[in-house]
């Protein structure tokens, strides 16, 4: 039931084609020996992840997540460097592949766990098992195509943990299915790591990875930025999307040249700007402000976006507005609160704004969000939390 | 702050790892970098697959008339039909006195030229045809047209005992020669196998594979000796059909069911000759290529 995985500089290139390669194509290109464009996947990657370990890797999309999960599955081979594999993979990175419309759902486990590297007889052992995780007793011999997407999600599952993997590679394939469900597969993914398996979880669903992963790794353009605790990975990763954020920043329809904000960061009780925090945290959004011109009265607002992107709380002090502005001055303004949410990344977004003399209010800059995750409590789930206690009755 | 690697390999790391790699049979421990696979390890690693080889065969076999009435009786009928109107056809149009009764000379020759066929147009497109699969999942890609090859057994068996039945019905009678028959199918399975390796691959760069492979078809049935016997065909075609991989087969085929005289030596060399340089190719290819065919799908 062991498992582990050695990567050792690692790097896929991969030929861009234009088009199709025509066989036309190929004799003109072998002719005038002229080079395809290539592309470097993932370069120079070394990693090592153990028995009993889940490891999580996150990174924006093009960073290489994909591209490192065929490889470690043996879908394709690296281009330099060593890829080293021990114990049987189960690769969850499409659950129920092969799976065909017209085969009942019986015929569809032996077909999937045969292309698993399962043997017929290993089938048969555990095929009471696979239909009672995947919960479709009732429907194994109906064909396929009238099972709805999540029976077939489950069923693809259920063959793939009951092949008692050494390693599971799991991709975004826990994101569809009922919650229950979902926290089933959690449950057994757990299971399997703890008897020795090694789990490489690869997600953009961040509080999943932080659920599961005590190491998480980054990738970034192709290489690890970042592999240790997974609260600094996700932190670390956030910074990287804000640096892109800031560069695309400047949507919002702005008062130009009235006043910039020059920085713009989220900071702990210390004073160490961060992206990622335990829940309950008291932080400090603090923008730096330079005065182009004259202004009577100023203010900030504070938004926070939730996880879906939508504004779960905004607070400005427009009703008690700073003291007044001279051109050329400089000053920095600051808003405490309590990070008190559960799991998530939310966006923390500030703008700088003004009060004219006729009571109109103008947005004088509004730099680009801050990502922040929050490490939420255990089983804490919604939109803000209400600081539940639970207590049993006499 | 990064945790890396240390460069030696895992065994002499030491500690856990060493002896997961003792512990776990060779077969579960993958190694992969940028090199060829040797013909050996591409030959045990098909063979660790014949299970799945079957499997799939199998689902093809089935899965391809699972939703008309009459089901795989459509295995039979159809080249049954097929026969039935080429005999006809060819009976009346051209007077061709053959070792057995006509039907059963046809029909023979589209035994084979319909395992030949179908397993080919198959079986060169099925690494690229089953992407779906070779996307997500790891088995050597040498299993797919392989199982093209499989998978046509089934009809194939179905069509010679037709032929035997016809040969019963038509009062021809069968002898021991029909022993020959079982050379003639390794031979006949032996080079679609490397036939179909070989396009297969060479597919997945090529897409043009698939109508070319269809073009030469188009044509080929008629360099083949299913209507006519080889002797038949004018001198200066008899050397294409000759050439053609396909004749020394059919021949063999007819020789197991009619008997005859035994002249098909020179046909079933040639079929040979190119059964081994397909053959080697096919390794070659599957060898260098097995591992990155994915990338291009």
């Amino acid at each position: 039931m062991s498992g582990s995985i050695v990567v050792e500089g690692v790097g896929k290139q991969y030929v861009k084609y234009h088009d199709q390669p025509m066989l036309a194509h190929a004799l003109v290109r072998l002719a005038a020996r002229s080079r395809t464009d290539r592309l470097w996947a993932l370069r120079g990657v070394d990693l090592r992840i153990d028995s009993g370990e889940c490891v999580g890797v996150v990174g924006r999309n093009g960073s290489g997540k994909s591209t490192l999960l065929q490889l470690l599955g043996g879908i394709t081979a690296p281009t330099e460097g060593t890829v080293t594999v021990y114990g049987r993979v189960a690769p969850l990175i499409s659950v129920g592949v092969g799976f065909h419309p017209e085969l009942t759902g019986r015929d569809n486990v032996f077909l999937n766990g045969t292309i698993l590297g399962m043997s017929r007889r290993d089938i048969e052992r555990r095929f009471d098992a696979i239909v009672d995780f995947a919960e479709i007793d009732d429907f194994i011999d109906t064909p396929v195509k009238f099972y709805s997407s999540g029976m077939q999600v489950r069923l693809g599952f259920a063959v793939a943990v009951q092949a008692d993997p050494q390693v599971l590679l799991v991709d975004e394939v826990l994101a569809v299915g009922d919650f229950a469900f979902q926290m089933k597969c959690l449950k057994r993914i757990d299971e399997i790591r703890t008897s020795g398996a090694s789990v490489l979880l690869v997600s953009h669903n961040l509080s999943m990875v932080e659920r599961l992963c005590r190491r998480t790794v980054v990738l970034h353009e192709g290489t690890v930025r970042y592999d240790g605790p997974t609260l600094e990975a996700i932190s670390t990763l956030h910074a990287l999307l804000d640096d892109e954020a800031q560069v695309q920043a400047g949507a919002v329809e702005v008062v130009p040249n009235v006043a910039d904000v020059t920085e713009f960061a989220i900071c702990n009780g210390s004073g160490t700007p961060v992206n990622a925090t335990p829940t309950g945290e008291r932080l400090t959004a603090r923008v730096s402000v330079a005065a182009h011109r004259d202004i009577e009265r100023p203010f900030v607002g504070l938004t926070i976006d939730g996880p879906r992107g939508d504004a779960i709380f905004h607070q400005g002090n427009r009703s008690r507005p700073f003291p007044p502005l001279a051109a050329g001055e400089r000053r920095v303004y600051e808003v405490t609160w309590n990070a008190q949410m559960p799991t998530g990344t939310y966006g923390v977004r500030m703008h700088l704004g003004s009060i004219a003399a006729d009571d109109k209010i103008a947005i004088l800059s509004e730099p680009a969000p801050v990502t922040l995750f929050v490490q939420g409590k255990l089983d804490a789930h919604g939109v803000i939390d209400v600081e539940a206690d639970f207590a049993a009755g006499d | 702050m990064g945790h890396h690697a240390s460069p030696t390999p895992a065994c002499e790391g030491g500690g856990v790892t060493c002896w997961f790699a003792m512990s776990a049979t060779e077969t579960d421990v993958l190694r992969l970098s940028n090199s060829s696979a040797s013909p050996r390890q591409l030959f045990a690693s098909v063979w660790e697959c014949r299970e799945l080889i079957t499997t799939l065969a199998r689902k093809e076999f089935f899965v391809r008339y699972r939703r008309s009435s009459l089901g795989v009786l459509w295995a039979a009928g159809l080249p049954l039909i097929q026969a039935t109107v080429l005999s006809i056809v060819f009976s009346r149009v051209v007077r061709i006195h053959t070792s057995t009764s006509y039907p059963v000379f046809v029909f023979t020759g589209m035994a084979v030229w319909t395992y030949f066929t179908s397993t080919i147009t198959a079986g060169s497109t099925s690494i690229v045809d089953n992407s779906g699969l070779t996307n997500k999942i790891y088995f050597p890609r040498a299993v797919l047209p392989l199982v093209q090859a499989r998978a046509n057994l089934y009809g194939l068996a179905i069509n010679i005992l037709i032929v035997f039945a016809l040969a019963i019905g038509f009062g021809d009678g069968l002898d021991a020669h029909i022993l020959i028959l079982i050379p003639a199918t390794l031979l006949l399975v032996l080079l679609c196998s490397a036939a179909v390796l070989t396009l297969s691959a060479l597919h997945v760069y090529f897409r043009d594979i698939r109508y070319v492979v269809q073009a030469l078809f188009t044509g080929l049935l008629y360099l083949t000796p299913v209507f006519l016997p080889l002797q038949r065909y004018p001198s200066a075609l008899r050397h294409v059909v000759l050439a053609n991989p396909a004749t020394g087969i059919v021949q063999l085929f007819h020789y197991a069911i009619a008997g005859g005289a035994a002249d098909w030596g020179h046909a079933v060399l040639i079929s040979g000759a190119w059964t081994v340089a397909l053959a080697i190719a096919a390794v070659y290819v599957h060898c260098s290529r097995d591992r990155v065919l994915a990338d291009l799908l």
